[in-house]
């Protein structure tokens, strides 16, 4: 339904002066988020200040009809902050406060709206952090990364951000404010927190987090590797993890990515590598020290061109710079890229790197890789040029080739960041009907309006839809009764 | 007696699904069977997850009430039944399916025991780092139904933080998959966990992908006896302060050393380090500073203690009791839990220190006065968040107090609203679970 003029004065009445934005330049900001190739203004946009003013919004939207989606900081990457059927956006920004610390019980309690990095800079000097780390945290607000469940390249030891989140104050579809979870643990019930990270605002809005907070570890040891072949880059990581260490971090950045660093500002990779790997280990200081030395040789051991371990903050600084810059230095490298986040085992990294060549030559377009190698998830950017409908299209469909190459492989569609509207079309890939059918009916439980962040993470087909019955199993014939 | 008619007609199309062998209905077999004294019709024993989603669709059809099982070792969770049709005997359920040790996961059948599973990794030096209490004997399907935990999930966290796919049978017998096969996947909604913690009410576990970790290439436990609870809770604050990173520390109280075969005392913290060997080495030589400096003498203990441990809490009688608190506040809830339980019982208490949760064994009274205890308990502990739930406990105790204690209307009513989508005939262990569900 579209916004009628009462609901915009009841709107006005609730957030008072300066908190809706209505004009086309305004919302024009809000249509897109980091995806920019998925546009869909919202009618307005609500900047609330509190909690209430939030559950009252979805009342007044609920009783109209209206779409409500929510947005943090806009730097997701699925076409998720982004209002395909108009209605209301609720922008977190203005609720962006820290609104309790506490380390004697390792948590933290945060509006949505507050920047992820910056909890950490609340703590650190006390010794603590926030683990879940984003590329984008230094922009990224904590209610987003609990929207799409955020990773990040230190999860592999770490755990996503679900892995961190304790408890949650939603207001749900229906207009209720929920506390769910909360600071002690192994409360009676479903893990209702569990569920809702994750659900990209399609159960409600989250208006409080509580996380757990991690101590900094002694130590930090970065190890960077530079090897002819993503293969043999590969290899080395299956030995890592096989010999029993867990690092904080393996990422890894192929030929393509590592010429358009060195093209740039330039990291200093040594000609002719074909794929450069950054291990990072934290933990008590002997097992770094240890655990480093070990991967620096298993390096050297599978052919390594260099190998350099930074000594001190400042060298370790250096060796993550290329891959911190490496979105950024593709724009050397072409006009436009999908961003691909897919996941394999990471056994089979050698196998899906050889196959996404193929299908580069196949579509006949360059494909680079920055991936976080330890956890088997992709980061294929699939380079195009936007001036070329014919590209675009060819792209596209080696999007879905790569896609379906890792499902095949027994990956997944998405590693870290999230559905929204570009991943949602591919769950299919992964899930039978009866499995998308579940999902579509746990939906339903916090949000039977279908009002909450409408057409995301969830495909538009039969199964998730009213009146689907999936297969049921077959019973002996005859009567019994 | 058109009662046994309909029975009789049901075992038989019962036994046309598992075969003739996998349906007991004798009266020893049901009484062996039964939940909280009430007697199923059947022990039906699937051989396939077919078979056991095709007994969950002919039950949800015949409106039977099907309680699963698992080794058994958790029957007296939750709140005693009304109704009790099938008891759905999981154990056959017993294949690991598929072990990845490059991928450092595992995908199993809900009935495999953690021992066997730990048997089938340890080749591999690889571990799934879950252990509660008799964990060895009980199947990962069970664990994850009740999110049941141990020493291990301050280091790793419950099965929660490890379960990656999980295939299920709804209560209408629809055969389901959710979550990925990988380490890392956000696609859809975290169907797994929703299922973990959710005591078989929304779906029957049928197979779980698990996430496995290294074993250690070292591991050292040290004793730290403490003069106080107090005193524990001021060494774990400083434990937890620190760069240390214990794969456990656990507090017990005076009964609960003499249990474990320790040394006499008001309690004391036993924590664990493991890493290559240098790195448990150092973090021992700091954990022994902080705990002198508590006043305490670390004192190395052998390999064998965490087994020793596991039997001692495996084998406590009378009624066992969750209690969480913040770490905070833990001592001061352990005192109040003593003055309010113990009545002149005797009580044991132990706990994962660093996040509260206590686990207390109280021996035989009058359960009356017991439940007394517990709604006292939960009173005081509401302003904390706090919670108190039954694990074990006579019946009469777990009819006479919510087992689980109060959950918010809010969040109950979205657990309702759960069960009331997935599983609206009741068909799965109804009446056991939170608020009735």
């Amino acid at each position: 339904m579209a916004l009628t003029p009462e609901c915009v004065a009841e709107l006005e009445r609730i957030l008072g002066p300066g908190a809706l934005v209505l004009t086309v330049e305004g919302r024009m900001v809000y249509e897109c988020d980091m995806h920019t190739f998925y546009k869909g203004a919202p009618d307005a946009v609500a900047l609330p200040v509190r909690t209430e003013q939030v559950q009252a919004i979805v009342k007044v939207c609920r009783e109209a009809r209206v779409p409500i989606v929510p947005r943090g900081s806009g730097t997701g990457l699925i076409g998720g902050a982004m209002a395909p059927q108009g209605g209301v956006m609720v922008s977190m920004n203005r609720m962006g406060a820290i609104l309790e610390v506490d380390l004697p019980n390792r948590c933290a309690t945060v509006q949505p709206g507050l920047i992820n990095l910056w909890l950490s800079n609340a703590v650190r000097e006390r010794g603590w952090f926030f683990a879940p780390d984003p590329s984008s945290q230094m922009v990224s607000s904590i209610g987003g990364n609990v929207s799409t469940n955020a990773g990040g390249p230190h999860c592999l030891k770490y755990g996503i951000t679900t892995n961190h989140v304790l408890g949650l104050e939603i207001v749900t579809g229906t207009g209720d404010l929920v506390q769910i979870g909360g600071k002690t643990v192994d409360r009676p019930g479903y893990d209702l927190t569990g569920v809702a990270v994750g659900s990209e605002g399609t159960f409600g809005l989250v208006t409080a987090i509580t996380v757990r907070l991690t101590h900094l570890p002694e130590a930090v040891k970065t190890v960077l590797a530079a090897f002819r072949t993503v293969v043999a880059a590969s290899e080395t990581v299956s030995a890592i993890i096989a010999s029993g260490m867990v690092p904080a971090a393996l990422e890894m950045l192929d030929e393509a990515i590592i010429a358009a660093i060195n093209a740039g500002t330039g990291a200093g990779y040594p000609e002719g590598a074909g794929a450069v790997l950054l291990i990072e280990l934290d933990g008590p200081r002997a097992e770094v020290e240890a655990q480093a030395d070990r991967a620096a040789v298993m390096c050297r051991e599978r052919g390594a061109l260099s190998v350099s371990v930074a000594r001190d903050e400042a060298e370790r600084a250096l060796l993550w710079k290329g891959r911190k810059e490496a979105a950024g230095a593709v724009g050397r490298l072409t006009a436009a890229y999908l961003l691909q986040d897919a996941v394999v085992p990471r056994s089979k990294l050698p196998q899906i790197m050889r196959e996404m060549v193929a299908i580069g030559e196949r579509y006949g377009l360059r494909i680079a890789n920055v991936f976080h190698a330890g956890d088997g998830n992709l980061h294929p950017m699939i380079c195009y040029d936007d001036r070329n409908p014919d590209e675009l299209q060819r792209a596209t469909e080696a999007n879905e080739a790569l896609l379906r190459a890792c499902i095949t492989l027994g990956g997944t569609v998405t590693g870290e960041h999230g559905n929204g509207l570009d991943k949602c079309k591919n769950l299919p890939l992964q899930y039978g009907e009866a499995d998308l059918n579940f999902m579509y009916r746990l939906r339903r439980v916090f949000d039977p309006d279908h009002l909450m962040n409408p057409g995301k993470l969830l495909p538009s087909h039969p199964a998730c839809g009213e009146g689907f019955r999936p297969r049921r199993p077959v019973l002996p014939a005859g009567t019994w009764v | 007696m058109g009662v046994s008619v309909t029975a009789r007609g049901l075992g038989g199309a019962l036994a046309a699904i598992v075969g003739p062998a996998g349906v007991h209905d004798a009266p020893a077999a049901r009484a062996a069977a039964a939940i909280d004294g009430r007697e199923p019709q059947w022990v039906v024993r699937p051989r396939s997850l077919d078979e056991t989603a095709a007994v969950v669709a002919l039950a949800h059809d015949e409106r039977l009430a099907v309680v699963p099982r698992g080794s058994g070792a958790a029957l007296t969770l939750g709140v005693p039944p009304e109704r009790v049709d099938v008891v759905l005997d999981l154990a056959g359920l017993d294949a690991i399916l598929e072990h990845n040790p490059e991928d450092m996961t595992v995908t199993v059948q809900a009935g495999v025991t953690a021992g066997a599973l730990a048997a089938r990794l340890a080749a591999d030096r690889q571990t799934l780092p879950i252990d509660p209490a008799g964990w060895h004997a009980r199947t990962l399907g069970g664990i994850a139904a009740t999110a049941a935990s141990g020493p291990l999930r301050l280091r790793y966290g419950t099965l929660r933080d490890l379960l990656l796919g999980v295939r299920f049978v709804q209560a209408d017998g629809v055969v389901t998959w959710g979550g990925a096969r990988v380490v890392k996947s956000v696609s859809g909604y975290d169907v797994p966990k929703l299922l973990v913690g959710s005591l078989g009410t929304l779906a029957v576990i049928g197979e779980l992908t698990l996430r496995l970790h290294p074993l250690p290439e070292a591991e050292v436990t040290c004793f730290l006896p403490v003069a106080s609870v107090e005193v524990a809770q001021e060494l774990t604050a400083a434990i937890v302060d620190s760069t240390l990173q214990p794969r456990r520390v656990e507090l017990l109280d005076g009964a609960a050393l003499v249990a474990s075969g320790l040394p006499v005392g008001p309690g004391g913290l036993v924590v664990s380090f493991g890493s290559v060997p240098a790195a448990v080495r150092a973090q021992q030589a700091i954990v022994t500073g902080l705990a002198a400096r508590a006043g305490a003498r670390a004192e190395t203990l052998g390999p064998g203690f965490w087994a020793t441990y596991d039997r001692m809490l495996a084998r406590m009688g009378g009624t066992i009791l969750r209690i969480s608190t913040p770490a905070s506040r833990l001592a001061m809830t352990l005192r109040e839990a003593r003055s309010v339980l113990a009545g002149g019982r005797d009580l044991v208490a132990t706990a994962c220190a660093p996040l509260g949760l206590i686990r207390v064994a109280i021996g035989q009274g009058d359960p009356a006065a017991l439940a007394t205890g517990i709604e006292r308990l939960r009173a005081s502990l509401a302003a904390a968040d706090g919670s108190v739930v039954v694990e074990r406990g006579a019946v009469g105790l777990r009819t006479s107090v919510d087992p689980w204690g109060p959950v918010p209307a809010p969040a109950l009513a979205l657990m309702r609203g759960l069960k009331q989508e997935f599983d609206p005939a009741g068909t799965l262990n109804p009446g056991r679970f939170v608020g009735g569900i």
